[in-house]
């Protein structure tokens, strides 16, 4: 290539000093190489962008993986039991044993058996409150976004007071009201008053969205209102609404442990936060039944990590900065391995 | 007014942006001079890596950018190798920046005052508060603001104020070059030329010399002594200013000149270029202008043309239509 | 000024949306409750004292007539009689609990906000290093603890097993309330558990907050040309980012309050601690909806104060709030 042609120009790479050859990067195989960039998995290519960003997130998948070993727990760990969560199955405070993996309760009851039925109810509770408070704030969310003006001014007003009012005192009332407040009361009960958060969210990104081109073509083209709202709206809100229903059901199941802790639940049906409140009333700790209490935490505590962490991954694909400072560290080795100052920002 | 020493000269410069399973070479080992007191102009369309090269100058390169390789010398030092007491020194001494948008680059919580004063305290802490704040003083008169206003918040000023004040911090030390990444886009036409105006003459008062980028390349020949234009991550020429309009070599910069009207003269068909800028994770093969080029030719597919001098147009280009 | 006047009388709304939320949910209940009450006597009443007790739960007369009655009674806190303390009034209940229950929520919120956050700049300014990659998700992994289990776990390991803290109460029982070094001691000696237990699951919240808002500053113009200018590590990181990252992180503490008040109720009843939650659960267990209807408003009175003062603070932190 640098062979001189016929006119007089010439080549300035011929110009260029040693130093200067020296400095020139690596090849973007070498790099990726050495910043530990791997290429997609090819199983990944035909997912939608951003599920496969989430199926190639570590933090995230763990998350799931947990959430699915709790969730086919519930379903079939019921099934691998002789016992009935509502009877006694054996003497008061049994050790877990061959007979009782997690022993027993003070009333006798099989622990793991309760454990597994109380997950069908706290899992579908926790996970529909948080489904339907998403949905709740979406529709509030992209509403008073789009239509803007009157609408808009209503919608936050409502979305302001379901902000401040406090939740957990609130429900307590209503609560108390109904006399028995099964699971699924308490889940209806925070599905309506947990949705200010995502709707709040939301709506800011609504307003964004309103003024970008795609939107105002769409509506120069005479497109119905709800359809620019479901196609050309709803699709980027999609991250919103991940993190929303994540952080939603990691709320709901712990309101709801909450709630069933202090009594307000119906003690009679079986779930993690009954559960706890029978260990509690039952003096488990005080009489070391540590087998009756743990279980039922340790359930609660790992659904929450698990949220919690698919929520991180789903900030990490939302926000590209979240996402760079993974490979800082790389980053920093490869500027100070060849004599330059690694201070990255 | 500009001399033919070199202030800064880049050399192989490439950054590339670091992702998730892929990495994007942003700026692809570019070659070029900033002379002593010359205005050079960095042209082209958005997303061609201009900003990314000034970034890189100023070492504000940000995640997940990396400056890969190459190097950006300030009289024959490696500003790229400087560590953490001379990049102190380097920084606003030597270089300072001008954002596009003024709206942004000023801390809004914090009165204007305090954010040229904390520049000239640390630098020159030998001035104290007071010595500070009577430059403060003299810059704000410099770009024509009444000093009564140090005090106010960002918010209290119009657009082209705040633009000013940036550029009164950019003066603040009297540095060897200002870079000005699109310093006047967001404003209106008229705040927009009495803006340059004055860059124009406190640069010939104080003889500093600018990195212009801007994508108003009518703008830039006139304010620009030189002018390379960039596509794709790569410089296709380097130019005198008047010769990007009367002697492209490059057909990208022909195309680049003809998608801007001249203010005078007759008029003429504007034509855009046709097609978008390539994805710079999926470059074409050889040149990487061959697919929008009219003049396209068998060897711009397969080989890539480097940029070579031609002395009889005093101009740089790469392109295999020259040879 | 029209920034705080505008908030003043959304609280104002909010707060008369919350006393008629208070007044219509036992209305819109079936059988309300004074039919208990009056149940519980199993026909041993005659018609004035049912009149009586009906009359003593505000059931008498039009709804409106109703409504007004019972906004009037609010605003002069009278609160009812509480049933399970007979014949002490509710109101008084409510202020001795509210007491205490601030004590906790005060210094766990104190504590919690100051830590977090310090450990959210921490992250954020090394991000991707080992803190960041580290604690940043064990401490918000800690925030999905609930309260009921990380009190659980503190009670039993330290009361129970080491006995190294009280069962329960506020205060050495045999010290007299007083300004003095020894009952702040107690009270303080007291207060070490349920404050650490909600200070567990909220202080990763605040870190996590403080770190993304900074990491996305991190990316404005106005920082890059704080560093461009060459001025200190520190005064970039705290004059240019935690700055500005703190004004949204106060409008979230405000909104906070709520949820650390749910969490201080469960708290409380593991520590047998005398605050609001443990007046609560024993109201609940006894029905005694005037003490539950009390503590909602109590609490929500909380909530809107909190945010009031949350807007004060951002006005004087944030220029921008103060014109016009």
């Amino acid at each position: 290539m640098t062979e001189i042609t016929q006119s007089s120009s010439y080549s300035l790479t011929d110009r260029l000093d040693a130093a200067a050859i020296a400095s020139a990067a690596p090849s973007q195989a070498q790099l990726m190489k050495e910043l530990h960039v791997k290429r997609r998995p090819g199983w990944t290519s035909r997912l939608p962008p951003g599920l496969a960003a989430f199926a190639t997130n570590p933090k995230g998948m763990t998350g799931v993986v947990i959430l699915l070993a709790l969730i086919l727990f519930s379903i079939f760990g019921p099934m691998l039991s002789d016992y009935n969560p509502n009877r006694r199955a054996g003497g008061p405070h049994v050790m877990p044993s061959q007979e009782h993996v997690l022993g027993t309760t003070r009333m006798g009851k099989d622990v793991f058996t309760q454990l597994a039925y109380g997950g069908r109810i706290s899992l579908t509770v926790g996970f529909g409150a948080g489904l339907t408070a998403a949905l709740i704030g979406l529709a509030i969310g992209i509403s008073a976004g789009y239509f803007g003006g009157r609408v808009d001014d209503i919608l936050t007003f409502f979305v302001n007071v379901v902000l401040v009012l406090p939740g957990l005192p609130l429900i307590i009332v209503i609560a108390t009201m109904v006399e028995t407040a099964s699971p699924w009361v308490i889940g209806a009960v925070l599905a309506a008053t947990g949705w200010g958060w995502s709707a709040r969210t939301i709506r800011t990104q609504t307003l964004s969205l309103r003024t970008r081109e795609f939107v105002l073509s769409a509506e120069l083209m005479g497109e119905k209102k709800w359809r620019i709202i479901l196609v050309e709206i709803f699709p980027n809100m999609l991250s919103f609404f991940m993190s929303g229903l994540v952080l939603g059901t990691i709320a709901a199941i712990l309101a709801e442990a909450a709630l069933e802790f202090i009594g307000l639940g119906d003690p009679n049906a079986i779930t993690w936060g009954t559960m706890l409140f029978w260990a509690q009333n039952n003096l488990a700790l005080q009489s070391n039944a540590w087998w009756e209490i743990w279980p039922p935490c340790i359930a609660i505590m790992l659904t929450g990590a698990a949220l919690v962490m698919v929520n991180f991954s789903v900030d990490e694909i939302t926000n590209p900065q979240l996402r760079a400072s993974r490979k800082i560290g790389l980053i920093r080795k490869f500027l100070s391995s060849r004599g330059r100052s690694a201070d990255v920002f | 007014m500009s001399s033919d020493r070199a202030l800064i000269e880049v050399r192989n410069l490439t950054v590339d942006y670091v992702g998730e399973h892929s990495v994007a070479r942003a700026v692809n080992g570019i070659d070029f001079d900033i002379r002593e007191g010359e205005a050079f102009g960095l042209a082209g369309e958005s997303g061609c890596g201009k900003s990314t090269v000034a970034f890189a100058l100023a070492r504000l390169t940000r995640l997940p950018g990396l400056v890969s390789g190459g190097q950006v010398r300030l009289h024959g030092e490696d500003v790229l190798k400087f560590d953490k007491a001379r990049l102190k020194a380097y920084r606003w001494n030597e270089v300072s920046f001008v954002f596009q948008s003024a709206m942004n680059a000023l801390n809004p919580v914090i009165p204007v005052s305090e954010q040229i004063m904390d520049v000239i305290e640390t630098h020159e802490p030998q001035l104290g508060k007071d010595g500070a704040r009577k430059r403060a003083v003299e810059l704000f008169e410099l770009v024509g603001i009444p000093p009564k206003r140090l005090d106010d918040f960002p918010h209290q000023f119009s657009g082209g104020m705040r633009q000013r004040i940036c550029i009164a911090i950019a003066l603040a030390l009297q540095p060897k070059l200002i870079i000005m990444d699109e310093p006047t886009t967001a404003l209106d036409v008229v705040v927009q030329r009495d803006i340059i105006e004055q860059i124009v003459e406190l640069k010939n008062r104080l003889g500093f010399s600018v990195l212009f980028i801007t994508h108003d390349l009518g703008l830039m020949i006139e304010f620009c002594d030189r002018i390379g234009v960039m596509y794709s991550g790569e410089l296709v020429e380097v130019a005198p200013a008047e010769a990007i309009l009367t002697d492209p070599q490059h057909p990208y910069t022909r195309a680049l000149g003809n998608s801007f009207p001249p203010l005078t003269g007759p008029r003429v068909r504007l034509e855009g270029i046709a097609g978008t800028p390539p994805d710079i994770r999926d470059l074409p093969q050889g040149c990487r202008f061959s697919p929008r080029c009219p003049h396209a030719m068998e060897v711009c597919r397969t080989d890539a043309p480097e940029l070579r001098f031609y002395p009889e147009h005093r101009s740089q280009a790469a392109c295999h239509l020259l040879n | 000024m029209i920034f705080l006047a505008r908030r003043l009388a959304f609280y104002f709304a909010a707060f008369f949306l919350a006393i008629t939320f208070n007044f219509l949910i036992p209305r819109l209940m079936p059988g309300d409750p004074s039919d208990r009450i009056i149940a519980s006597f199993q026909g041993r009443l005659n018609e004035s004292q049912v009149a009586a007790i009906r009359q003593s739960y505000g059931l008498e007369g039009s709804l409106w007539e109703q409504y007004l009655t019972y906004v009037g009674s609010v605003f002069r806190l009278d609160f009812g009689i509480s049933t399970v303390q007979f014949p002490e009034p509710t109101a008084s209940l409510l202020f001795y609990g509210a007491t205490w229950t601030l004590v906790l929520v005060g210094l766990a919120i104190a504590l919690a906000f100051t830590i977090g956050s310090i450990m959210g700049i921490h992250a954020a300014w090394n991000r991707g290093g080992f803190f960041d990659s580290f604690f940043t998700p064990i401490n918000v992994m800690m925030n999905a603890f609930t309260p009921a289990i990380v009190a659980l776990v503190l009670f039993y390991a330290f009361s129970l097993q080491l006995r190294w803290f009280p069962l329960g109460r506020a205060h050495d029982p045999n010290l007299m309330a007083a300004f003095n070094f020894q009952f702040i001691g107690s009270v303080l000696y007291h207060a070490t558990l349920p404050v650490l237990s909600i200070f567990l699951v909220s202080f990763g919240g605040w870190h996590l907050g403080m770190r993304n808002v900074m990491i996305n500053l991190l990316n404005d113009d106005f920082v890059i040309l704080a560093r461009a200018k060459g001025l200190s590590d520190n005064r970039v990181k705290y004059r240019y980012v935690a700055r500005n990252a703190i004004l949204p992180q106060i409008t979230s503490l405000a909104l906070s309050v709520g949820y650390m008040l749910g969490g201080a109720l469960v708290t409380e009843q593991v520590f047998n601690y005398p605050g609001l939650g443990k007046f609560t659960f024993t109201a609940i267990g006894s029905r005694d909806y005037s003490f539950i209807q009390g503590q909602l408003l109590l609490l929500t009175t909380a909530v809107l104060v909190a945010n009031l003062l949350s807007d004060i603070a951002n006005v004087i932190l944030d220029p921008r709030l103060r014109k016009g």
